[in-house]
């Protein structure tokens, strides 16, 4: 049979972001599959160099547009190594709940989301709602729904406002109920089963060929590898919560780690307004005089912290100016979106291709820059 | 930390290394020959760093060179290995380490794209990938400048503003 082009993507319901593969089909089987990034190149990685260490708050959080608040973590963390400054001990927790915020929201949104690829429409309306309520929680505490900029070198820009603790508790509780809700949809749902169990695996050998993080490598390879146990920044050493592995990752396991994970990302949360100090200092002051004319001395850092698709890092490099000399950006779907679309989508059948998007967390916004 | 003192103890007698660096807790940086990088991407593969997390570059204009950077990390200790060489500017050519880690195909790809540096014996990391149809100077350049290409390549446009005054029989002028 004659081999047919088609293209999945830059718009399709099952696409995470303008990205788009280029398949060869054989009948229903993709025969080459080529990766086709950069529709959401922004070119963020030489924006950053030319503006000043805190004018680049505003514009890293739009790199990863479903997590932003890792870019603004992995910023401050590696500024703070390199001026050497020391985070407020409040400032650090509040890190936390932040992140794990982000974390949910994140996760919330994708695994309702492996609705778009299926046709189960009502799971990513659901996770979308869901999101929501989230998002005006950040509101609450940051001013800002999907943009935070509330993570910033020294610690964070405010204190939480009043009854922040009330808010979030009243959140987990509607996140607690409707995440069964959620769960009875996907995770019970026989359609669901039908596609992805036993189907799109990622074996623990092609995770370390391609260097797959997160999620995708914790339930194949079973081990704990989360960057919050492995090399806890924050306060992470010092709340328990559990991270979900597996020896055999199908396309199901994966989406049933995201289940389990938010309900651990509650567990964090709700240790931190325990534990936290009541009072104190949120920001350290990092210069006298204009931040805007503050100079980061010369150095060169590697930073990363867990995201929802694994290892989000950046590389700082100083040379003691007003700017940047260079940041580059490590987003944590990369080796999955490309590489792992080229070697590993081929083989699949044709209605396959999104749900592989999906289930490996491809982030289109984070492979482009 | 002990584990981290031990690899670079390990490196030093080993290798030709210099500048090594501990910015933050659980991270070292350290300065080869470019020679040795194979050597030494492999070896710590063996000891342990099996994930290559990231390949990037540094443009340092001034000493006309280019900083290749690899960063390793090894999920059983929590350690960075951060592996830098330096490049001609003028021949930014190096050898690929598809051998040794096959994930780096789209890395030296991106390398390649945003700085020109090729890497012999990876034929796909000369095709475009995020750029479409590019010839300018890579990118991420120092010598590249955005505000000049930009002014080239769009033209400023003078707009005149000309707004609807009278709308649905309603004249809305003043209002």
């Amino acid at each position: 049979m004659r081999e047919v082009k088609l293209f999945l993507g830059p718009q399709h319901p099952g696409m995470h972001g303008n990205y788009s593969v280029h398949m060869y089909v054989d009948g229903d089987i993709i025969k080459k599959a080529r990766p086709m990034p950069g529709m959401l190149h922004r070119g963020f990685e030489k924006l950053m160099e030319r503006r000043t260490w805190m004018g680049n708050l505003a514009l890293i959080p739009r790199i990863c547009v479903p997590e932003p608040d890792t870019n603004e973590m992995v910023y401050a963390m590696g500024i703070e190594a390199l001026a050497d400054i020391e985070v407020p001990e409040r400032a650090h927790w509040i890190r936390m709940i932040i992140l794990e915020l982000a974390r949910i929201t994140s996760h919330i949104m994708s695994f309702g989301g492996i609705g778009g690829p299926t046709g189960l429409y009502t799971a990513t309306y659901l996770g979308i709602a869901l999101r929501d309520e989230i998002l005006d929680v950040f509101e609450r505490i940051t001013g800002a729904r999907v943009y935070h900029m509330y993570i910033v070198p020294g610690g964070v820009r405010k204190d939480l406002p009043e009854n922040a603790e009330e808010d979030i508790e009243r959140l987990m509780k509607i996140i607690e109920e409707r995440l069964e809700e959620l769960k009875e949809l996907i995770l019970e749902n026989p359609m669901i089963h039908a596609r992805i169990k036993d189907n799109i695996m990622l074996p623990a050998e092609v995770v370390w060929e391609l260097g797959v993080t997160g999620i995708g490598m914790r339930t194949a390879v079973n081990k704990v590898n989360d960057l919050r146990k492995v090399k806890p920044y924050a306060r992470y050493d010092q709340v328990e919560f559990d991270v979900p592995v597996a020896s055999y990752s199908d396309g199901f396991t994966r989406v049933k780690t995201k289940y389990l994970e938010i309900h651990q990302s509650i567990r964090i949360i709700r240790q931190v307004f325990k534990k936290m100090p009541k009072e104190g200092s949120v920001r350290a002051q990092i210069s006298t005089g204009n931040a805007l004319k503050w100079k980061v001395p010369a150095g060169q850092v590697y930073t990363a912290v867990e995201s929802t698709r694994g290892e989000y890092g950046y590389f700082i490099v100083s040379d003691g100016k007003k700017m940047p000399y260079r940041i580059a950006v490590r987003g944590a779907s990369f080796p999955q979106g490309l590489l792992g679309i080229e070697k590993y989508l081929v083989g699949h059948r044709i209605d396959d291709a999104s749900l592989w998007m999906d289930t490996m967390g491809v982030c289109s916004p984070e492979i482009d820059r | 930390m002990n584990s981290m003192n031990k690899i670079i103890d390990y490196l030093k007698e080993t290798y030709e290394i210099k500048s090594v660096k501990s910015p933050m807790d659980m991270q070292f940086h350290f300065e080869t020959e470019k020679k040795l990088v194979h050597s030494i991407l492999g070896d710590l593969k063996s000891k342990g760093f099996k994930q290559l997390s990231l390949i990037t570059a540094v443009d340092w204009i001034e000493e006309n060179e280019f900083q290749l950077t690899y960063i390793l990390f090894n999920w059983d200790n929590g350690i960075h290995a951060i592996l830098n060489t330096r490049l001609d500017r003028d021949n930014p050519k190096f050898t690929t380490i598809l051998p040794i880690f096959p994930g780096a195909e789209y890395y030296e790809r991106d390398v390649h794209e945003f700085f020109g540096i090729e890497f012999k014996g990876n034929e796909k990391s000369f095709k475009p990938l995020f750029l479409e149809m590019w010839d300018e100077l890579p990118p991420l350049r120092k010598d590249f400048d955005p505000q000049a290409f930009s002014d080239k390549t769009f033209p400023k446009m003078e707009y005149t503003t000309q707004f609807l005054t009278d709308v649905g029989g309603v004249n809305n002028e003043g209002s």
